[in-house]
């Protein structure tokens, strides 16, 4: 039996919250100034405690201890189901990128990592990992912020980047391979690529679609926006 | 201290929003539990850590 994180995630995150419904509900009803007398104390298994102690230990558990780890356990959830594609895709927002980037007549840049298998799973993320758990507090706000517009729909098509492309993200996997060095502009541009002065898109054409081709009732927009199967 | 039942209440949303998260992920699941739920838990904690700095100043513990 083949289980992943994200399965043991899912098991414990749904341990934490039913546990710590059950006992928010004991700690709701619960008057700590009318629990009963401490000559009748409760089992826990390895201590004896008296009643007023359980009320209290089971108030600091299910107000500060369950809901730290269902918060743990669910923001690691979000991290890694932003690394796979069909996470992006789960905003309809944006399927016009990746439906092209998995259409293999296209040409765009990250269609021809895709085809191409330069990247062998989670494609949107590798390219975009500012964007997860090892990302900046800037890249953390701007996914706060399109989560935001995106549940509210205070956004226009199509979307436009706001935040500049790292170049980081290129060449994390490009910088230093034979391939990348071979070619002599990419010395002379060197400390212009590092600082983000230029960016690698000014030479590797188009990442996506266009943003012409991404605006309701384009010729490509209903193709583009087709659902993921 | 002597009721912690609207700390309790926040909580139990808080954790019935990040149980709908967890079990179906997707943008509004994760909004609710980023801006609705998160925020709830907070609150319940500090009402939860405030009852408890108040009880243990008015028996002079603190």
């Amino acid at each position: 039996m083949n289980i992943d994180f994200l399965q043991i995630v899912m098991v414990l995150g749904t341990l934490t919250c039913v546990l710590g419904v059950i006992f928010c509900v004991r700690t709701a009803r619960t008057r700590f100034d009318q629990v009963e007398a401490p000559n009748k104390e409760v089992n826990l298994g390895i201590v004896r405690v008296p009643p007023l102690t359980f009320a209290k230990l089971l108030a600091f558990a299910s107000l500060i201890v369950l809901p730290a780890g269902a918060v743990f356990l669910a923001n690691y959830h979000t991290f890694e189901g932003v690394h796979e594609v069909r996470g992006c895709a789960s905003c309809h927002i944006m399927l016009p990128m990746v439906n092209d980037m998995q259409d293999p007549m296209s040409g765009t840049l990250a269609a021809r990592h895709y085809k191409n298998r330069w990247i062998a799973e989670n494609q949107c993320y590798h390219c975009h990992s500012d964007y997860g758990l090892g990302g900046n507090l800037e890249a953390k706000m701007t996914g706060f912020r399109h989560l935001a517009r995106y549940t509210t729909r205070t956004y226009h098509e199509p979307i436009q980047a706001r935040v500049r492309f790292d170049n980081k993200n290129c060449l994390n996997c490009h910088a230093g391979t034979p391939r990348f060095e071979a070619v002599q502009s990419h010395k002379t541009a060197h400390e212009r690529l590092i600082s983000n002065q230029m960016i690698c898109l000014n030479c590797h054409g188009q990442p996506h679609p266009t943003s012409v081709q991404r605006t309701p009732g384009s010729n490509d927009y209903a193709r583009l926006t087709e659902k993921m199967k | 201290m002597r009721l912690l039942r609207w700390e309790a209440f926040c909580a139990i949303l808080g954790f019935v929003l990040t149980q709908v998260f967890i079990l179906v992920p997707g943008p509004y699941p994760m909004a609710l539990f980023t801006f609705v739920a998160q925020p709830l838990f907070a609150i319940a904690a500090i009402g939860y850590l405030s009852k408890v700095i108040a009880n243990l100043r008015r028996h002079r513990d603190l």
